[in-house]
């Protein structure tokens, strides 16, 4: 399964990229990464130009507010972005934040998994429920 | 640099240029111009005004540009402006194609068909293992459009379809490879030998062989080679625009800093070709142009002039025309019209000026358009430096350093 990856807006945090990369191979994930500095029309190319299933995008520096906004208009201006699983992690609010408003905000943005200050196996395991549950549903498996 | 030293000690070579309305010529230590006579052949013309001079020269040491044929038109359909729309607008660029169209292929049925004949259609999108990156909405479109070739560089698992369904279609390798890196080679050559075998269709440009036993280039593809080496001429503070207002189109030459763009290729500027917009050949259509913008009334009166002034043939008439030029020029790259870029004029530090506007313009007269353009269009009192390329140092440098790759 393809996956889109990188850092959202003008953040240059890399380290956490670089494990979401060798994370999501390990995992069987084929990954594009499209590294630090990534604006939100690249991601949703990218997922275009690769056909990728997943798109997982990491905002560490508290930039990830600002870009959640635009998420829906944007996407509105694609056709064949409806069935790819959307999703953001790190840093989402500046400071620390509670989850509780976090998570119903973000997926108000569009996102299907949110993870604020989650670590990246609990956030990937929630991944791969959620392409389960994709797969049983449209009875693939 | 070392290329450009190599060939100035070396063997001393005649550079020319045929643009639509003059030629020029330079050696080591002379230019020359003429303007052209319409009723000969491009080689009669020139040897009859210029015989001595390349007589006076090896057909090895000399070296021929070309704006006079046109150029390329191509028209790109892709998936994405980001990564096929994006690299293939930029191969085509740097094999010296002039005008650019592109299409988004999932908004395809909103695009007119443009009537004109288009040179070469170009397809591309996906990486190799996407598939379905075309629907029967792109057939429908071809078979509406005007083209002569037409070449797939797309992903390599929909190339059976569009072989079927699109009739001689070249399919060469994709240029997005599996890390959504731009491939640039097969299609730059493709493109560079249908610009060469353009120019040897052109009877005219063809018989220009028989003086030169190099490759003819096209002088946009030439001057923008020079601008990395503008700083050896001239003081430009990057970043800068480079306009050249020809007789039949111009071009501009722009720094990348000033786009929102950050692709990975080997040029640090980018050009765009405004195909009838000149002041000989185009200038009824540049008349058009100027009489569909609104300030340009506006601006006749800054001038002090009406718009009987086009109507006119004076030397007068023709510094207005040029003025007007370098203010719709401007309109184009502004947000103010859209084109294919939009420049951050307000980051601008310098403007160059070359080509045959150099030698009807002054200073204050480009200053005072740019100014105007400033003040009214960007609500900015910026000024960036205006800087005159009079001896056409920036081609000649250009063409020095194509000469010594050769
Ligand atoms: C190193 C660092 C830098 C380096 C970065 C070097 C580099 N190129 O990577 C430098 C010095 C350049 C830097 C600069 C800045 N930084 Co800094 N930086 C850090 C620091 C100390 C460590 C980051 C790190 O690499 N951690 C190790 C990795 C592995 O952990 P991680 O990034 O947290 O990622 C984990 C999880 O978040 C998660 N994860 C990440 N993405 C995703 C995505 C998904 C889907 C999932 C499930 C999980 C997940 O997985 C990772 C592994 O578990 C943190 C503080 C900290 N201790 O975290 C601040 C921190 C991230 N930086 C911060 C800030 C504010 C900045 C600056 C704005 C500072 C400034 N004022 O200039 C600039 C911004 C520069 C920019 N344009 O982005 C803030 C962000 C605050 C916020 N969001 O509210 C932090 C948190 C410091 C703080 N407490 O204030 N920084």
């Amino acid at each position: 399964m393809k996956v889109v990856t990188g850092v959202v807006g003008n953040d240059i945090h890399v380290v956490a990229n670089r494990l979401i990369d060798l994370s999501l191979q390990a995992r069987g994930f084929e990954v594009f990464n499209l590294g630090v500095n990534t604006y939100l029309e690249e991601f949703f190319d990218a997922v275009i130009e690769t056909g990728a299933e997943v798109l997982l995008i990491s905002s560490l520096n508290g930039e990830a507010e600002g870009w959640g906004r635009e998420v829906q208009l944007l996407k509105a201006k694609y056709k064949k972005l409806d069935d790819v699983i959307m999703m953001i992690g790190g840093n989402l609010v500046v400071g620390t934040g509670n989850a509780d408003d976090i998570i119903p905000r973000y997926k108000g943005y569009g996102f299907d998994i949110v993870c604020h200050q989650v670590d990246l196996n609990t956030g990937l395991d929630s991944l791969e429920v959620m392409i389960k549950e994709r797969q049983l549903a449209v009875g693939k498996n | 640099m070392s290329q450009i030293k190599n060939a100035e000690n070396g063997q001393e070579k005649l550079l020319i240029d045929v643009g639509s309305t003059y030629f020029k010529l330079s050696t080591n230590n002379s230019i020359e111009q003429h303007f052209r006579d319409f009723n000969k052949s491009i080689i009669d013309d020139l040897t009859h005004k210029c015989g001595q001079s390349i007589e006076r020269f090896d057909k090895k040491d000399i070296h021929i540009c070309s704006s006079a044929n046109g150029g390329l038109s191509t028209l790109i359909i892709g998936v994405t402006h980001s990564f096929s729309l994006k690299y293939a607008t930029n191969i085509a660029f740097n094999s010296g194609i002039n005008i650019i169209d592109t299409v988004l292929f999932q908004n395809i049925e909103t695009y007119s068909v443009p009537s004109d004949l288009i040179d070469v259609v170009i397809i591309t999108g996906g990486i190799n293992s996407n598939a379905d990156n075309f629907s029967d909405d792109l057939f429908r479109y071809l078979e509406k459009l005007n083209y002569s070739n037409i070449v797939y560089v797309g992903s390599e698992s929909d190339a059976p379809i569009i072989k079927d369904n699109i009739n001689d279609v070249v399919v060469l390798p994709n240029i997005i490879d599996d890390r959504l890196h731009i491939v640039e080679d097969d299609l730059k050559e493709y493109l560079t030998n249908l610009y060469q075998q353009d120019i040897e269709g052109k009877e005219d440009i063809k018989d220009l062989y028989d003086i030169t036993d190099n490759q003819i280039f096209s002088t946009p593809y030439v001057v923008n080679k020079a601008l990395p080496f503008i700083g050896s001429k001239y003081s430009v503070v990057n970043p800068f625009v480079l306009l050249d207002i020809g007789g039949a189109t111009t071009d501009i030459h722009y720094s990348k800093d000033l786009v929102d763009e950050n692709i990975v290729t080997e040029n640090e500027y980018d050009r765009l070709v405004f195909k009838k917009l000149g002041v000989y050949k185009s200038k009824q259509s540049l008349i058009f142009v100027a009489k569909n913008n609104e300030f340009v009334y506006e601006l006749l009166m800054h001038l002090k002039v009406t718009e009987n002034i086009f109507e006119e043939q004076s030397e007068k008439a023709t510094k207005i025309l040029m003025q007007l030029a370098i203010f719709l020029v401007l309109c184009k790259i502004s947000h103010y019209k859209k084109a294919y870029v939009n420049l951050k004029l307000l980051s601008v530090n310098s403007f160059v000026l070359t080509g045959g506007i150099t030698k009807v313009l002054t200073v204050e007269e480009i200053e005072d358009i740019i100014s105007f353009f400033y003040k009214k269009i960007m609500n900015s009192d910026h000024n960036p430096a205006t800087v005159l390329d009079s001896n056409y140092d920036i081609w000649t440098l250009g063409a020095k350093g194509k000469a010594a790759c050769q």
